[in-house]
């Protein structure tokens, strides 16, 4: 009676078994997508004055709850499907290079949740198939921390030049092994640096390792994804691709449907500075109409962040310039060889490397100055005297060490962008740049600047005693308690 | 002549009168041995005037006899030896008693005929002498023949007429060469009911142990629903029925004695089955959720395919018990529809019924109408504030001013504008029109129906138009081979069904969410000289309503074929062999387009699905019936063989590349997925029945099935029933007033596969992709695109229901009552279980859980008065059910399964609530009752998650009436539900928006807040009127605030009927006519929300949420049968 049952409870389109590359390409374009667009507010690039979609520049209570948004697409996209390919890959020696890429991997994606949620389902996560683990415990930051930092070690010294590698289904690298060590020994550097509030001699450690090792610092290592102009929404620009159809997709300046325009603080900042990247950044329409850009330094303008309905003058104000930030085929910039020299120069400052800062600080201005080349070589490149002219007006100044670190985070600041989510993580550590909170009305702080995002609510539903041991143990799952690395 | 001596005398005790006569010797007269032994076992004994005179038995063996255990019969037989008398059984209780001398017949004959009401001939109906066994039958048109004993030559005769479902009809015949023809009228004695049970059996109602109702097709086709279903509604104690405000061809929730399973994709509702064989119920696509989008539409079920007029009734079989033969999906009950079948007649039989009725909006909700369209206590005065604040009523106090400028630019007065729900839709409108033909011989008997349904909704552009075609054959092709077969056809097609749940391309939206002194009218035509959508509100996803109706496209179109045959074989005397096949098939075609310009979308969207779906059963019974002496016996063995397949594309696109050209292949990005899934369930089945003496009833039956979506190792499961009856007052004592009595029980356990294939083994899809192939986990909910864990031991579930039950008839059969209570539990259930994306997984398929449902149900129903001209039936029905949550997997105590836009409320298991619970939070009090402020932010805290309340009523009823004054006729239905809630939706945004009257205090000066903070320090703070829109919207936090007490009292349908003088239309050869005046849903009697409390939009488990969907609406109309 049950011949053939086998068969017809058979999938016909799907397989049995995984083809670990084409699960690790997803796991980088999953990796890379999931972001918190809301931080592009919260960092005050842009602002809405529509205050649902305002909430990341407003901190409305009320929308408090999409701020969970990165926490629940995480686990069961890129962190699971890296768990798959090293679950896949682990066991064969050959394949120890694909192991290290998705250790590797799966560092960077664990560091962008933790830093903005804290304590998250690390040690315990992604075994719901292989270890029937449905409620996974919610680990300290701290311990994850460390375990990824170890993870980077382990994996950078793994990898081998003669083995095999993921080849072009890795669609950072294209398999090349000393570019994956660079990309370790970085994000080393990066959660090493992410210590020194909490844990001045682990920074030193870390840092000192990474420097070691060897950290990025030529564009042709910059830690990228690349995407196609048109076809299925994974293989466009995420963050370009979120932009555009939420908001700036008429491009007429005008009917933004989210009422998004880039935020008064950012935009009067780079007029302020005579920054070159304004014209690339930004962009106003000429009388509303399509298309009719306008770059000119004079005409950019930012938007108040304190609006609950629409300006008269919305029209007029400065929008994300469809050339560049709003490119569908842009990369996305993963790890930047300006990061790196700005984490050097501090490191520099600090005295846990023999470089000089202010060169290190210089390389990491005029880094960031070429990077928009990469995302678009008509409409981002600056040409060389422009950078050297901009460069040469922005050396790191003499001073204290905290005037050094302000110079040096600020520049991060509009460097980074539109990379908010390390921008956020970069100015709870550095208190840098100066930013003033918004205290709207109905905010969730008492007009505090956030600092860290909210657990999802279905984690008390689902998840309830490893929440409440969370809660219990890092503080109220509110904006305002801060992660380890913050106290 | 014969007298019938009917037991109406008082009577004294047999045992009181024994002690008359001295022992031994005496003799007593056998006709007071008689009277005793009618009055011990409440018989009737009929015999021959004088018959009995002079005729005595020992009395000491009469004493014997009454102090005995014997039957009836064998009482009787030991008293008539002795006196040279023979008797017969003639009906449940009755007996006749005569002289084989004066049994011989001579040629003293009747001939007649047996009709209807309507005039047509019954074939097969039975035609006796009073009192005796002397009978006969009628023939094809309804004639007969009856040879009338000598000794009543020249006397008048009474003849009784009987036909299943009908009233005896007894005649006096004094002249027998008068033509004489013999009308029968439905029967309101429930217990001489024959019923269809499982698998098409028809059986007497009094041999069941278990619960079943029928409603007769009539009930159905004259105040009608689109969806039949909806049709039930109140009608049958314990089948709870939610119709859907979903348009005109929406779908229908019946949940019969409580939600069975915890799974979210088990629907829960009862097997429909028509004929015997199971059919399709799915819904293309899937059912609508609470947060999807613009193509989150109830497409319609399959029981909406059904026309009413084809129906010959509907028997509701509400148990395990009932349904153990339909093995796996029978556990939720089952839901038997017999069509009506041609009869040999002479000539052909023409009906036809015609319905229009229109509908409106059954509740307009009160808003507050003090302040009007603006924010923070002004109004718009500009256009660019008119479209921030089109959705926003935080404005200034309504002075009638007239600087107030609207979204389409112009200046009105500041009024408030209370019409925008009529202004915006229309009313609808449906007309159903039913031809059918009927006719045959003993060879071939058919009929054949022909419907056409259309329907405008509401919503301007929603239409809804249903072709059926249905044609049934039935005859003999030799005495000992019959066959059946159905074949309906049916086009069902749609244009514009409502979404509901998330404000994307949801018409409802503007009409309810408009500023209060905005018309609704002013957003016309929705779109601008280019064809894009116009600003009205400042979220684009908000759609304009009007730009939904004017420039959306939605269609679907679902062709559909249910053919069945079978054929019988007499193998030999008792011992029949029938085949049948099935099939029930359709395809499918949907497509929705997002249009160029749609402010959320601005280069357009497509979505379409493209399925075909067949359910196809081939099933083979052997039946063998044998009376031995008194006890009756009948065996059923069976196998069934099941398949279901679906095959589905799905395509979705975004971005067209020419403007406004809607084709896929204009797609800029266009994917199509293949989705295929299939099902086998293998069974093999018997019954047993044993009757004895029609007192005892005793059904065994045993199943065993394989299913292909469960675990090799563990996919075959063997479940039992047993139920019997009996009948108490044939054997026991009763006063009187009671007519009789019957005591039923049944246990019966079913088992049920997995309601998903593919759930064993885990599986890896390509992901769609323009760069680099890629692959992730398959989704384990097919097209739900979410990650689950598959289970490689999924087991089946075992469903057990144990129940019994008590009827009575009372008062010569004018009063009856039906009592069941039952408890059934289901274990092992199988469920999508969604767990913590931590785990790296969204769901995983578990046997998880144990779930209850026990309750009972009542009917009682009577005639109050029955005269000549008058006569009032009147029914009630009452149910409650309890559903609870006992266990589910361990270390889980709660499962979620639902959630609203916005997470603002979930649908939960939780262990010790009811299934499907709606959970959320509680504004924080401490234990003075002081509310707990955050004092950061100023807000109330919200609690965490917290059982709410129950989504799906425990008590329901039914009080249905009819009155009839010689041609007229009223029926009045009421029906209720109790002690559930509804979260709504629509409450969250009004509050937000500013609509509800709970937004207005602190509209003048601004709202003081007082409570403590966490720490329990007093906190105090002014919330001033431009932070006000802030402070109401925060409310979505707290869900409490939004869930209403989701019980009513509905005057649900009020027919008013004449039914037209046959004489007057007898030229035209009309055998009847009768007009009605029709209405559904006409009032809320009762009801605690600010919108209907039956609101709703999907007809899955998720129920127990309103969400912005098309309004509920009450019909009225004229409907027109004839008959030729």
């Amino acid at each position: 009676c049950t011949k053939d049952f086998e068969e017809i409870n058979t999938n016909p389109n799907a397989v049995g078994t995984i083809t670990p590359e084409y699960v690790f390409t997803k796991a980088q374009y999953d990796g890379v997508a999931n972001m918190l667009y809301l931080l592009l507010g919260t960092m005050q690039y842009t602002t809405s004055f529509n205050d649902v979609a305002g909430f990341g520049s407003k901190y409305i209570a009320s929308q408090v709850n999409s701020s969970s948004a990165a926490f629940s697409t995480a686990y069961p996209n890129a962190l699971n499907e890296i768990n798959l390919v090293i679950n896949a890959v682990r066991d064969d020696p050959a394949k120890v290079n694909m192991l290290a890429a998705a250790r590797i991997w799966r560092v960077y994606c664990y560091s962008r949740l933790t830093d903005v949620y804290g304590d998250v389902p690390y040690f315990q996560a992604n075994q719901g198939y292989t270890d029937a683990q449905y409620t996974p415990a919610y680990d300290p930051q701290k311990d994850i921390y460390a375990d990824m930092l170890k993870e980077l070690d382990e994996a950078a010294t793994s990898l081998d030049p003669a083995k095999p590698t993921f080849g072009a289904a890795d669609l950072l690298y294209n398999g090349n092994t000393a570019q994956w060590k660079k990309f370790a020994y970085s994000l080393m550097l990066r959660l090493g640096m992410r210590l020194t509030k909490v844990d001045i001699a682990a920074a030193q450690t870390w840092a000192t390792k990474a420097l070691a090792g060897g950290v990025i610092t030529e564009d042709a290592d910059i830690a990228k994804v690349n995407y196609l102009a048109s076809g299925q929404i994974i293989n466009q620009n995420p963050l370009a691709y979120n932009l555009l159809i939420n908001d700036y997709i008429a491009a007429n300046g005008s009917t933004n449907q989210e009422g998004g325009k880039y935020q008064k603080v950012f935009i009067d900042y780079l007029k302020q500075t005579r920054d070159p990247r304004l014209g690339i950044i930004s962009v106003v329409y000429t009388g509303g109409t399509p298309n009719q850009t306008d770059t000119a330094f004079a005409k950019q303008q930012g938007m108040p962040a304190n609006l609950s309905a629409k300006p008269a003058n919305f029209a007029q104000l400065s929008e994300p310039n469809p050339k560049t930030v709003l490119l569908l085929n842009s990369p996305r910039l993963v790890f930047t060889a300006a990061e790196s020299y700005f984490l050097q120069t501090e490191a520099a400052l600090r005295g846990w490397s023999g470089g000089a800062a202010p060169t290190l600080y210089s390389n990491g201005v005029r880094a960031a100055l070429r990077q928009w080349a990469i995302i678009s070589p008509t409409d981002g490149a600056l040409s060389a005297q422009r950078i050297t002219g901009y460069v040469n007006n922005n050396q790191l100044v003499a001073g204290s060490f905290d005037d050094k670190m302000k110079q040096i985070y600020t520049q991060f600041w509009v460097s980074i962008f539109p990379d908010a989510q390390e921008a956020f993580a970069s100015y709870r550590r550095t208190g840098d740049p100066t930013l003033t909170p918004n205290n709207y009305p109905g905010n969730a702080t008492g007009g505090q600047f956030p600092r860290r995002f909210l657990y999802p609510v279905s984690e008390q539903n689902l998840n309830t005693a490893a929440y409440n041991a969370a809660i219990a143990r890092q503080g109220p799952n509110t904006l305002l308690t801060r992660v380890y690395w913050d106290k | 002549q014969v007298a019938f001596a009917a037991h109406t005398t008082p009577q004294k005790s047999s045992y009181d009168q024994q002690a008359q006569y001295p022992a031994e010797t005496a003799k007593k007269p056998l006709r007071e041995a008689i009277d005793e032994l009618k009055s011990r076992y409440q018989i009737q004994v009929a015999f021959q005037q004088g018959l009995l005179d002079d005729k005595y038995v020992v009395a000491a063996a009469v004493a014997d006899l009454s102090s005995s255990k014997l039957t009836a019969e064998n009482s009787l037989a030991q008293l008539l030896v002795a006196v040279h008398l023979q008797f017969k059984r003639i009906g449940a209780k009755q007996y006749v008693i005569y002289s084989s001398t004066n049994a011989q017949l001579a040629d003293d004959v009747v001939k007649g005929k047996v009709v209807l009401e309507d005039g047509s001939g019954v074939p097969g109906a039975t035609v006796v002498v009073k009192g005796t066994q002397i009978g006969t039958g009628t023939d094809a048109e309804g004639n007969f023949e009856l040879k009338l004993p000598p000794t009543s030559q020249g006397q008048p005769v009474v003849l009784v007429a009987s036909f299943i479902g009908y009233a005896k009809m007894e005649v006096t015949v004094t002249n027998r060469a008068a033509p004489l023809t013999i009308k029968l009228a439905k029967s309101d004695q429930t217990l001489d009911e024959v019923v269809v049970t499982a698998l098409g059996i028809a059986k007497q109602k009094r041999d069941l142990g278990y619960a079943v109702a029928e409603v007769k097709g009539e009930d159905l086709v004259q105040a009608r629903e689109n969806n039949v279903a909806n049709a039930l509604t109140g009608k049958v104690a314990g089948v709870n029925v939610a119709g859907l405000s979903t348009g005109p061809g929406g779908s229908s929730r019946v949940i019969i004695r409580g939600n069975g399973s915890l799974s979210g994709s088990a629907n829960n509702q009862p097997l429909y089955v028509l004929n015997g064989m199971p059919m399709d119920n799915s819904v293309p696509g899937q059912a609508p959720t609470a947060n999807g989008g613009g193509t989150n539409v109830d497409r319609g079920d399959g029981i909406a395919s059904i026309n009413p007029d084809d129906i010959e009734s509907i028997t509701v079989l509400k148990g395990g018990t009932a349904a153990a033969l339909y093995g796996s999906r029978g556990g939720n009950g089952v839901i038997l529809i017999t069509t009506k079948k041609g009869r040999a007649q002479k000539g052909i039989g023409v009906e036809f019924n015609s319905t229009s009725t229109i509908e409106s909006i059954s509740v307009i909700p009160e808003f507050q109408y003090e302040y009007g369209q603006g924010d923070g206590g002004v109004k718009p005065t500009t256009l660019a504030a008119a479209q921030s604040t089109g959705r926003r009523s935080w404005g200034a106090r309504l002075d009638g001013s007239t600087d107030y400028v609207g979204v389409d630019g112009q200046t009105h007065p500041y009024v408030a504008q209370k019409d925008n729900l009529k202004h915006f839709y229309q009313l609808g409108r449906t007309f159903t029109n039913t031809l059918a033909l009927s006719g045959g011989n003993e060879g071939i008997a058919y009929r054949f129906s022909l419907s056409n349904l259309d329907s405008e909704g509401l919503l301007p552009g929603s239409t809804y138009n249903r072709k059926t075609g249905n044609l049934n054959l039935s005859g003999k092709l030799s005495p000992r081979l019959s066959y059946e077969a159905l074949a309906q056809y049916n086009i069902e097609t749609a244009n514009k069904r409502p979404s509901a749940g998330d404000a994307l391309a949801n018409p409802n939206w503007s009409p309810y969410m408009i500023a209060n002194t905005a018309d609704v009218r002013w957003l016309k035509p929705g779109y601008d000289a280019n064809g894009y959508e116009t600003v009205w509100n400042d979220a684009s996803v908000a759609t304009n309503g009007y730009f939904v109706v004017n420039k959306f496209q939605q269609d679907d179109r679902k062709n559909r074929f249910i053919g069945q045959a079978s054929l019988s074989y007499e193998l030999a005397k008792n011992l029949v062999l029938k085949g049948t096949v099935s099939q029930d098939h359709y395809d499918y075609n949907y497509r929705n387009i997002t249009p160029t310009g749609t402010l959320y979308a601005l280069t357009g969207q497509y979505a379409g699905i493209k399925s075909d779906v067949s359910e196809t059963n081939a099933l083979a019974t052997l039946t063998y019936t044998k009376q031995i002496k008194e006890v009756g016996l009948s065996f059923l063995a069976g196998a069934n063989k099941r398949r279901s397949s679906l095959n589905e594309l799905d395509q979705a696109g975004t971005g067209f590349t020419i403007p406004f050209f809607y084709s896929y292949n204009n797609l800029a990005t266009g994917t199509t997925l293949a989705l295929a899934q299939r099902q086998d369930v293998n069974s093999i089945f018997g019954s047993a029945d044993f009757n004895y003496k029609s007192l005892f009833f005793l059904t065994v039956t045993g199943r065993n099935d394989w299913y292909s979506t469960l675990s090799p190792s563990n996919n075959s499961k063997f479940y039992p029933s047993i139920n019997g009856s009996f009948i108490v007052s044939d054997v026991v004592y009763m006063p009187r007033a009671v007519n009789l009595v019957k005591l039923r029980g049944a246990y019966a356990q079913v088992g049920q596969g997995a309601p998903e294939p593919y759930a064993v083994n885990l599986t890896y899809s390509n992901v769609p992709s323009s760069g680099r192939p890629l692959q992730n986990v398959s989704s384990n909910v097919p097209g739900s695109g979410l990650a689950g864990i598959t289970n490689a031991n999924l087991g089946p579930v075992l469903s057990t229901t144990a129940e019994g039950g008590l009827e009575a008839q009372l008062l010569d059969n004018r009063l009856s009552l039906d009592l069941t209570y039952y408890n059934r539990l289901t274990d092992n259930d199988i469920v999508n279980t969604t767990i913590s994306p931590t785990s790296g997984y969204n769901s995983v398929y578990l046997n998880a859980g144990k779930v209850r449902n026990r309750g009972i149900e009542a009917l009682v129903s009577g005639t109050p008065i029955r005269t000549a001209n008058f006569s009032w039936n009147t029914s009630y029905n009452l149910a409650y059910n309890d559903n609870k949550v006992l266990q589910l997997v361990e270390g889980i105590n709660s499962i979620n399964l639902a959630s609203t836009v916005g997470n603002w409320a979930y649908i939960n298991n939780t262990v010790g609530q009811s299934a499907f619970e709606i959970v959320g939070t509680r504004i924080q009090k401490d234990e003075n009752g002081n509310t707990v402020f955050d004092a950061a932010s100023g807000y109330p805290v919200a609690t965490a998650l917290q059982p709410l309340g129950k989504s799906v009523a425990p008590l329901t009823m039914g009080f249905s009436n009819d009155f009839r004054y010689k041609r007229l006729s009223l029926n009045v239905l009421l029906d209720g539900k109790f002690g559930n809630k509804v979260f709504s939706i629509s409450e969250v945004y009004e509050t937000r928006l500013g609509l509800l009257k709970s937004t207005l205090p602190g509209r003048e000066n601004g709202l003081q807040l007082t409570g403590v903070t966490r720490s329990g320090d007093p906190y105090s703070r002014l919330v001033p009127v431009s932070g006000l829109r802030n402070y109401y919207d925060n409310y979505k936090n707290y869900s409490e605030l939004f869930l209403h007490d989701g019980g009513f009292i509905k005057l649900r349908q009020v027919i008013l009927a004449y039914n037209l003088p046959a004489f007057q239309i007898s030229s035209f050869k009309l055998q009847s006519a009768t007009i009605a005046f029709v209405a559904r849903n006409l009032l809320i009697l009762m009801k605690h929300t600010n919108f209907d409390p039956e609101q709703s939009f999907s007809n899955s488990n998720y129920q127990g949420l309103e969400s912005i969907g098309l309004p509920r609406t009450r019909s009225y109309g004229l409907n027109l049968s004839v008959k030729f």
